[in-house]
């Protein structure tokens, strides 16, 4: 079990807090309320995704009489905390209790919310204030709680118990529902308006946990409400649950393999014969890393030739020889379930919902691993809208779910940004350096088990190649639909000003002209012709509140002086659940989300609508089609199917159909989990190349924690 | 004498109809309406040796309605030509900004701006070959104003003459130019002066006045206020030719300034429909010149990118092509600088009256 260390000097706990808080996040007055909110949001968010509840959360700020003094007033609507656990939860401080486990937690970015108590401890004296209420409890329970920085535990004081709706009170803020905990801490800090205020991490944060209910007020000390702000759940699908996996050996490194080394994991004396049969060697590859197979553990062990050695007698030179042979093994990728990305869909509601606008391009890359640890990029575009078009884009900076509010120039998300040529991709990027200007806004999430920043300070992603790569090409992909959409504007544009020409102004002219010279009127469909000298086509893709279907209609003109004769193709989200509810051209399905009609021929100066509506899909989902055609001369509107695209496209599909090949899966077992205890530092520092000299990671083997009740945190190794 | 001849009523109407008529042939026959113009930049200007001033060439451009933006322009000629012929039936006539402003009720013919309205007006006096006095079309701008000993008739708006002499019968501000100086509107009757001097800015005029200039060297003083509107580029052609005065001009010394005097003497690109009609070409650059910047050592500023630009292109406009402008282009883009008029006063209010005019005016044999 790990134990707290008892060299620790807890007299200086407060000590240590003021040495540090600028890495802890309470540098400046401004920062120190963002920060306090980020903390009380965070383990909002993490206790409602663990037990799958939706989250509503209100944040309050209430100016005091005291200058330079907050309230800060969080409340949610997650599982709560049961009142034996709340001075634990809320008042022992015990730095570095946010475990580097492999998995992606928001925890990895901050003190947790025992710093809020501390810092409002230090800076106004108070108390802070916890109401939780949870499920089982018919009443709400109220503490008071402090911090005693010498025995580094929590004094509790002015227990109340009452039925929870009571607790309302004079705050003005409702409970809703049976469960919750409500946070009341003073604390010294500044409230500030822009780019780096309060309201904007909440809307940041509501992005990128389009889940979650998020609401913001700003109150002055007479009750008035100055600032209000809410942003409502996008979706109602909460985030999957990301699970702890066993390190992945592509990019481990020396210092990690040795330590590893020291402590294999044994084989059970009662395991079934397979497992019997392995060497210590090949059972520590096959149980304490991911992706590797018996197969493959087998022969990683014997191409190292250090088949039937033991782990913990392997010297340095060993390790390097199997290190290589594991990073060169071919290994799946590593398991992806250990990461929590937002996915394309949901980047696109949350972007959607804080920021009005009309195009979304998001991108979510497969996991990649880099240095053993699992991560993978997405990135979201919008443009349009209100936004300035003079101006650098807006760069939403994400590191699992948690908005990067500083730094930003350092920052590994920007420089990628930076480094994509922008102006092919329809963004203003004055001599290709710095961000790129244009009515847009750009997310950048980097969802990893093991984020790396480039101080304490967390809040700028330390260089990674492998990061930097995959951001690069999640920018160009967003950027190819960007451009794509352009050129359909501009496409449209012309289109539409031809309807006008030929629709309104021609007549017009031809009106005054025969009234002008008081002379008869002539037929004007050869102008027309003459004018246009093509084929238009003009889509629309509208939502249809009371049938929940999105309809889709494509108007075709024949402007030419020839009849013509097409067949037409569009793009729709088929998958499972989306169909089409009505089509009565009926045509047939070329390919996967590609349908076909051919169309009657269509003579000069004649029209024709196509029309099929699509169910199974939400309000904002589907926006945008491309249309394509077969036949000869060109359609304005849409583009020339290509044939070879086509027959790729579908042989890929055949070839997704086909089993695929069977890789063995090795289940994880559950009765030990792994985790990291970081303990501060009392043993002579044995391992050189640890990333900090100040700071022995140890590995600890404990049994797996009683259910975990926690509301955030609890039972990962907070144990006396 | 007026080079161009009026036209009656019933020339300009059928002349507007013309256009129309173009439009109409057009569609009869299945194509886009459309309306031919010359092209109205530097480079379709020549010099017209009959004439003695800048034309338009033989460059013609075709406005038809393949493009919206073009379609829209066909449109608004329409709405004007049956605007101008209403006014003519009912014998008013409207400002260029009123004109803009009654396009509101033209549905898809309205203007987007105020410039596209004179632009047009303009459009249709070179196709129809009618002045904008003959459509009823006033300009907005106000005319330029006058001082000296000199004559003439005005017809005011209860149709009598009246004789006004522009040293006598005026305050300090002058005679004020009305915007139609032709023979139905203004005769000029008699003078007693040597020479016009027309001067760029109202300060410089206001200083002339003052000290007496007028009265010291028997000249008239003439503000042009800027670029000058056609009525005082008119009336300087007419003081020209019917009186047989020579014409001279006062200005900034910079690109800009270059481009009036280009406008006053050998005719507006804009308007090079009507060059002989508006531009003196006998008219005189008095000064600022680049050469005064560094004789007289006058208080200058830095050329701006714009100024410089302007410049670079005065030196491939075939207004500017004989040696003494081209020199007075290079040495200014070589100096980088320019100074304006009042910058004389660096050496006293008198200076510019005392010195530097009689100095000037002397080179070209004008001193008193």
């Amino acid at each position: 079990m790990a134990r707290k260390s008892s060299g620790m000097q807890q007299a200086s706990i407060s000590e240590f807090f003021e040495k540090n808080k600028h890495f802890l996040g309470f540098d400046t007055l401004p920062r120190s309320i963002i920060t306090a909110v980020k903390e009380a949001v965070d383990n909002a968010l993490d206790a409602a995704e663990e037990k799958r509840i939706l989250p509503d959360i209100s944040v309050e700020i209430r100016k005091t009489k005291k200058n330079d003094e907050l309230m800060l007033i969080c409340q949610d609507n997650g599982p709560g905390i049961p009142h034996s656990s709340l001075g634990k939860a809320f008042g022992s401080l015990l730095f570095g209790s946010r475990f580097h486990s492999i998995r992606q937690s928001r925890g990895q970015q901050g003190i947790g919310i025992t710093g809020v108590v501390m810092y409002s401890q230090l800076t106004t004296g108070k108390p802070t204030k916890v109401i939780s209420k949870i499920a089982k409890e018919t009443g709400a329970v109220s503490v008071n709680i402090g911090i005693d920085t010498k025995k580094n535990k929590a004094i509790i004081s002015g227990e109340k118990r009452f039925s929870f709706d009571e607790s309302d009170g004079s705050r003005g803020l409702h409970w809703i529902g049976e469960h919750g905990i409500r946070i009341e801490a003073r604390i010294k800090a500044k409230y500030q308006r822009g780019k780096q205020s309060v309201r904007q991490y909440l809307k940041m944060t509501s992005i990128v946990n389009p889940h979650a209910s998020i609401s913001f007020k700003l109150i002055d000390e007479n009750n008035e409400v100055l600032e209000e702000d809410r942003w409502p759940r996008g979706t109602d699908v909460p985030p999957k649950i990301a699970k702890s996996v066993a390190v992945h050996p592509h990019g481990l490194e020396i210092a990690i393999l040795q330590r590893m080394l020291r402590s294999p994991s044994k084989k059970p004396d009662n395991a079934d014969p397979k497992i019997q049969r392995m060497t210590n060697l090949q059972y520590f590859l096959y149980k304490d890393f991911s992706a590797i197979s018996i197969s493959k553990s087998k022969q990683i062990s014997q191409a190292s030739g250090l088949y039937n050695r033991e782990p913990q007698r392997l010297k340095f030179e060993d390790a390097q020889k199997l290190l290589s042979e594991l990073k060169e093994a071919k290994l799946p990728n590593p398991d992806t379930e250990c990461l929590s990305p937002i996915e394309d869909l949901l980047i696109k509601k949350g972007l959607s919902k804080a920021i009005d606008s009309r195009f979304v391009s998001t991108v979510t890359r497969s996991p990649m691993v880099t240095n053993g640890n699992p991560f993978q990029v997405e990135v979201g575009l919008i443009f349009g809208g209100d936004m300035p078009a003079d101006q650098p884009i807006q760069v939403l900076r994400f590191a699992n779910r948690v908005p990067l509010m500083y730094q930003q120039g350092g920052c590994l998300l920007t420089k990628a940004l930076e480094s994509v040529n922008w102006k092919q991709y329809g963004l203003e990027h004055p001599g290709g350096r710095g961000i790129p200007k244009g009515p847009a806004a750009i997310l950048i999430h980097l969802a990893s088990t093991n984020v790396q920043f480039t101080s304490e300070a967390k809040e700028a992603l330390a260089d990674n190649s492998d990061v930097m790569h995959e951001l690069e090409q999640a920018m160009k992909e967003v950027g190819r639909g960007l451009r794509n959409h352009l050129k359909k504007s501009v496409q449209k544009k012309k289109a539409k000003e031809k309807f006008e020409l030929v629709n309104i102004i021609l007549p017009e002219i031809h009106d005054k002209v025969i009234a002008i010279l008081d002379e008869e009127p002539v037929p004007l469909e050869p102008v027309i012709t003459k004018i246009m000298n093509a084929v238009f086509l003009e889509e629309k893709v509208e939502w249809e509140p009371e049938t929940k279907v999105t309809r889709v209609s494509i108007e075709m003109y024949n402007y030419t002086a020839r009849p013509r004769a097409y067949s037409l193709l569009s793009t729709w989200p088929e998958r499972e659940g989306v169909m089409m509810v009505d089509n009565p051209l009926g045509g047939r399905r070329e390919a996967k989300g590609l349908w076909v009609w051919k169309l009657e021929t269509l003579d000069p100066g004649c029209s024709t609508t196509l029309t099929f509506t699509v169910g199974g899909l939400a309000k904002g989902d589907w926006t945008e089609i491309d249309i394509f055609f077969r036949g000869a001369g060109d359609i304005i509107g849409a583009t020339k199917l290509d044939e070879a695209i086509l027959a790729e496209m579908l042989r890929e599909e055949e070839a997704s159909i086909e089993p695929e090949e069977v890789i063995e899966i090795v289940p994880m077992e559950v009765n030990e989990v792994k985790v990291r205890v970081e303990v501060p530092n009392e043993v002579p520092n044995e391992m050189p190349g640890e990333v900090s000299p100040d700071i022995v990671v140890r590995e600890e083997i404990r049994q797996p924690a009683e259910p975990e009740q926690g509301w955030f945190g609890i039972g990962k190794g907070e144990e006396e | 004498m007026s080079a161009t001849q009026r036209k009656t009523r019933e020339e300009v109407v059928k002349n507007l109809h013309g256009v129309a008529r173009e439009m109409y042939k057009r569609m009869a026959k299945g194509e886009a309406p459309a309306m031919t113009l010359p092209v109205r930049t530097k480079n379709n200007i020549g010099f017209d040796e009959k004439l003695g001033v800048f034309k338009y060439g033989s460059k013609r451009s075709i406005r038809d309605a393949k493009s919206l933006g073009s379609a829209r322009q066909l449109l608004r000629a329409l709405h004007i030509i049956e605007f101008i012929e209403e006014m003519i039936d009912s014998e008013k006539s409207s400002t260029l900004r009123e004109m803009y402003y009654i396009s509101e009720g033209w549905g898809h013919g309205k203007f987007g701006s105020q410039n596209e309205s004179n632009n047009l007006a303009e459009d249709l006096e070179i196709v129809t070959k009618c002045l904008r006095e003959d459509f009823k079309l006033r300009p907005e701008e106000d005319g330029s104003r006058m001082i000296g000993n000199l004559t003439l008739d005005e017809l005011n708006r209860r149709g009598e003459w009246m004789r006004i002499n522009a040293r006598d019968d005026v305050g300090d501000s002058g005679y004020g130019v009305p915007y139609n100086v032709e023979t139905e509107k203004i005769r000029l009757i008699s003078h007693d002066i040597k020479f016009i001097m027309a001067i760029e800015t109202g300060g410089m005029f206001d200083r002339l006045v003052e000290n007496g200039f007028d009265e010291d060297f028997q000249c008239g003083l003439l503000h042009l206020k800027g670029q000058p509107a056609r009525s005082t580029r008119r009336i300087l052609k007419r003081m020209n030719e019917e009186w047989n005065l020579p014409i001279i001009v006062f200005l900034d010394g910079d690109p800009w300034s270059f481009r009036i005097f280009a406008s006053i003497a050998y005719g507006a690109i804009k308007t090079a429909h009507i060059s002989e009609y508006l531009a003196t070409p006998s008219a005189q650059y008095l000064g600022i010149t680049a050469d005064d910047i560094e004789a007289y050592d006058l208080p200058s500023d830095d050329l701006s990118s714009k100024d410089v630009e302007a410049l670079k292109a005065e030196l491939s406009d075939p207004r500017f092509a004989d040696g003494w402008w081209q020199e007075q282009i290079k040495m200014m883009l070589s100096l980088g600088k320019k100074a304006e008029q009042q910058s004389l006063a660096k050496y006293g209010l008198d200076f510019v009256t005392d010195t530097y005019l009689p100095e000037k005016l002397a080179e070209i044999g004008l001193a008193p």
